[in-house]
């Protein structure tokens, strides 16, 4: 008998979702075994005893091999992630264009932000915020030197601050600046800073134009709990990245926030690369639905809602994530979907100014039970590049327990043995941009044949996404030609790019990039369900 | 083949389906207090239902003053300003709570017509935070629900309809005046208005649309601004937003207490029942409720795992077997399901 596991359980614990996996090595490569999800708080013996389950009743032998049984499998090794609930952040500056930068900053972190200046609030309000019991910690920041609208409110500001960390210990504070070295911090903390408390750390100052923010961000997800899902999987996509030799983007969208990383392999001597942002903007549904909130999702929807039954279908959906997700409430979970990704992708314009990754990789609860063409589509909808990619679903969740190995050789191998399993092809995307303008209406602009098709030729119209089938596991080469130049990747009037296929098959979008919507109501429902109507199963609606 | 109640209860998997707390105890009412709010109580000291906890002010304000140089005790931010009924030269009130210090001078968070707080459950002070809150904390058992607006609140718990009701306007009568009244499966904001303003203290609603939501509060904040001393009043949402029955079980809980002296409060949000010795119905540990899709309301007997499924719109779910009285058990997906034992 050996002492190296045999089997394992992948845990991702989510805010809306706990979701299990059953990971074995029969041979002599890990497998996945059997997954499964259950609202957040489902007993994760109970969901691994239900995994065991079925693999012995679908294969008792390999059950037998790998030692798992339903009363054994709670004992099994874990690699858990688990995304705690957000916590608040009060962004404090002495005035509003100094808390608008840092609030630019830290909205592109998972904390959910709350800000206060001076010319805004007033000092008791400053003060309220700072000491409600939900914010844990305090990003205050000012330039150096102090900008002329800064001056006349800084010394409140020290403080206001520093007798906020006088009267709560336990709060954690951020500076982005010199604000600890105004006299009044000393008066208000009733100790000069001297950098000896942990609790208190120094950033970088504010700048007076948007640089960097890579320094600030870093002190602020230092103070998060590295356990988090949305973290430890920008570790796996980067093993993955290397591990495939592909350019890799990953988007998670779940109930209290987003992610979107994208991950390079190794070049020579470099090791693998990536760039993440982590963002609560990016919510599937905002914890305080407002007016905007209800706008963004209603100009997704094809379907009769006001603006309050929409209110309420939010708030039930931000209550009760599991519940509703077949029928219309699927088709409301995906218009969530595109205006949090439309919020992700405004928090991520420098992911998004990348060229088209290999691969896109979706994860997360609102992708997890929408049909495949439904996710192409809402990709397509919201993150605009024109190119090729490969997208591919994480429908075991399993990248963020994989991230949690702290060994990159170790984390490296078992994500090279369990690539295979843990990615399910949804399909290829192709992105056409630049289609000539006097050409946008329903007519024919070009073709696309596929190798070895033996449907021949498919006809390209201008203004429209095409699916064609191609089936999980299949790849070809897929000849796009146009009229007039156009850009998939470069600018060119033929273009040869490698699909692979999936359950959703290849998606070939000609609609304008940036996506522009008709202004009128009725017209972009129209154009909404008319594409509507190639994703979504039509005798089902 | 006869499938009892108990036998299904342990068939594998009923633990995967969400399970929803109906009763709390202890219970730790929490009530914030604003920078310059005063708490009247101190921690560990027993409370009474209706003594008064805390004060705020209705006209807050914040108020500069010179700091004192003397030596001796040096006053700290979270301090009062000065000694109750203390005024300044130009007659403002200097009672209030020092925010910080800055150029030798306090900033002080103070007002005008302070108004208490009464508390609406009998317990101990927990702990008092200064510009953060007062925690009592009471041994009592509470239902608890989704969300609370406006509150806290307590009186006699009256229902005032079916689970599956809808109190309109016309049918709020004066004559549960005083009272916190069960109101079904959803109310809108103009019956809401008129039960405060007929004197009820309190409404417990299964669903509150965001736009009854949003207009029972800013008619709330008007007549509080309004009206000095306005008796409180609190609503209770059981579920959500969209209209939905009671559940069963919390209807045989608001049976149960009816008559008795119960209070809704915030945080966390929950309806306190006054009387220990009440006799609480628990639910049969078999019991499902469908909380959306088509069948939302339903209530039925729990029959075990369905394995995934196909369900309108191509997605598939896991899901499960649910019984609905003697007819043959349908699957539904697990997602849709709660349990409350």
């Amino acid at each position: 008998m050996t002492s190296v596991p045999r089997a394992l359980l992948a845990i991702d614990a989510g805010s809306a979702t706990t979701s299990v996996a059953l990971l074995g090595k029969p041979w002599k490569r890990w497998r996945l075994l059997g997954s499964l999800a259950a609202p957040a708080g489902a007993p994760i013996d109970e969901l691994a005893a239900t995994l065991a389950a079925r693999l012995i009743s679908t294969d008792p032998r390999l059950a037998v091999d790998l030692s798992v049984s339903a009363e054994m499998v709670r004992d099994l090794p874990r690699l858990e992630a688990i995304t705690p609930p957000p916590q608040t952040l009060a962004v404090l500056g002495a005035s509003r264009r100094a808390v608008g930068l840092l609030e630019s900053v830290a909205a592109r972190t998972p904390w959910r932000v709350r800000t206060a200046s001076p010319e805004s609030h007033d000092p008791r309000e400053m003060t309220d915020l700072a000491l409600r019991p939900e914010v844990s910690a305090v990003l205050v920041g000012a330039g150096d030197p102090p900008g002329p609208d800064e001056r006349g409110w800084l010394d409140d500001l020290a403080g206001l601050v520093g007798a906020a960390t006088r009267r709560r210990p336990e709060l954690r504070v951020v500076l982005a600046g010199p604000v600890a070295a105004r006299p009044a911090w000393a008066e208000g903390a009733g100790r000069p800073f001297d950098g000896s408390q942990d609790r208190i750390i120094e950033g970088p100052p504010l700048g007076t134009r948007s640089g960097p923010d890579e320094p600030l961000r870093e002190i602020l997800e230092g103070l998060l709990p590295s356990t988090d899902s949305r973290h430890t999987a920008v570790r796996a996509l980067l093993s993955l990245a290397d591990t495939l030799d592909r350019t890799i983007e990953l988007i998670d969208i779940g109930l209290d926030g987003g992610l979107r990383a994208m991950a390079s392999p190794g070049v020579a001597e470099q090791g693998p690369a990536a760039i993440a942002v982590r963002t609560a903007q990016a919510a599937l549904v905002p914890r305080e639905v407002d007016d905007a909130g209800v706008d963004a999702v209603l100009a997704w929807t094809t379907g009769s809602l006001d603006r309050h039954r929409m209110g309420d279908r939010l708030l039930d959906l931000r209550e009760a994530p599991w519940a509703d997700v077949s029928g219309e409430g699927a088709r409301l979970r995906l218009a969530a979907t595109r205006a949090a990704l439309d919020r992700l992708e405004a928090h991520s314009l420098d992911i998004a100014a990348m060229p088209s990754p290999d691969v896109t990789i979706v994860s997360g609860g609102a992708f997890a039970v929408a049909p495949a063409r439904a996710v192409a589509l809402a990709i397509a909808d919201t993150v605009r590049r024109p190119g090729t990619t490969q997208l591919a679903f994480d429908h075991a969740r399993v990248l963020g327990p994989i991230g949690t190995i702290d060994d990159p050789d170790e984390r490296r191998g078992l994500l090279t043995d369990l690539a295979d399993d843990l990615l399910a092809p949804i399909g290829s995307l192709v992105v056409v941009g630049n289609v000539p303008t006097g050409r946008r209406t329903a007519t024919r602009i070009g073709r696309i044949t596929l190798e070895g098709d033996v449907h021949g030729r498919h006809e390209l119209v201008s203004g429209e996404v095409a699916f064609i089938d191609l089936a999980p596991g299949d790849r070809a080469m897929a000849t796009l030609e146009f009229r007039d130049a156009v850009r998939v990747g470069h600018r060119a009037r033929k273009v040869a790019v490698q699909v692979s296929g999936g359950v959703a098959g290849l998606a070939v979008d000609m609609r304008d990039v940036p996506l522009r919507l008709p202004e009128r109501r009725d017209r972009r429902r129209a154009a909404l369900a008319a594409w509507g109507e190639l994703a979504w199963p039509g005798d089902e609606r | 083949m006869t499938v009892t109640r108990a036998a299904v209860a342990e068939a594998p998997g009923l633990t995967l389906v969400a399970r929803r707390r109906l009763l709390l105890s202890p219970i730790d009412a929490f009530f914030r207090l604003h920078p310059g709010d005063r708490a009247l109580v101190k921690e560990g000291e027993a409370v009474g239902r209706g003594q008064p906890i805390l004060e705020h002010f209705r006209e807050p304000r914040t108020l500069v003053i010179a700091a004192q140089s003397a030596e001796g005790h040096q006053p700290v931010p979270g301090d009062r300003a000065a000694p109750l009924g203390s005024r300044t030269r130009d007659g403002e009130n200097l009672d209030g709570e020092l925010l910080f210090r800055s150029g030798g001078r306090w900033r002080v968070a103070s007002g005008d017509r302070a108004e208490p707080l009464e508390s609406p459950v009998a317990g101990v002070v927990h702990e008092v935070r200064p510009g953060a809150g007062v925690t009592i904390r009471s041994t009592a058992n509470a239902i608890v629900g989704r969300t609370a607006l406006a509150g806290p609140s307590w009186g006699k718990l009256q229902l005032a309809t079916g689970p599956d009701g809808e109190l309109r306007a016309q049918h709020v009568d004066v004559g549960m005046a005083g009272s916190i009244i069960v109101a079904g499966a959803r109310m809108d904001a103009e019956a809401l208005t008129r039960a405060r303003a007929v004197g009820i203290r309190g409404v417990v609603v299964a669903a509150l649309g965001i736009k009854e939501q949003r207009d029972f509060l800013a008619s709330e904040r008007r007549g509080r601004a309004a009206v000095h001393g306005l008796p409180p009043f609190g609503i209770l949402v059981l579920d959500g937003a969209s209209r939905r029955p009671i559940a069963s079980p919390l209807m045989a809980l608001f049976e149960a207490i009816e008559g008795g002296m119960v209070a809704i409060v915030g945080d966390p949000p929950a309806l306190v029942i006054d009387d220990p010795s009440v006799l609480l119905p628990t639910a049969p540990p078999d019991l499902v409720r469908v909380r959306s899709g088509p069948l939302a309301g339903a209530e039925g007997a729990w029959a075990g795992l369905a394995g995934p499924r196909r369900f309108p719109a191509g997605v598939t779910l896991e899901a499960a077997f649910v019984r609905f009285g003697g007819r043959p058990p349908v699957a539904i997906p697990l997602g849709d399901l709660e349990r409350f034992a």
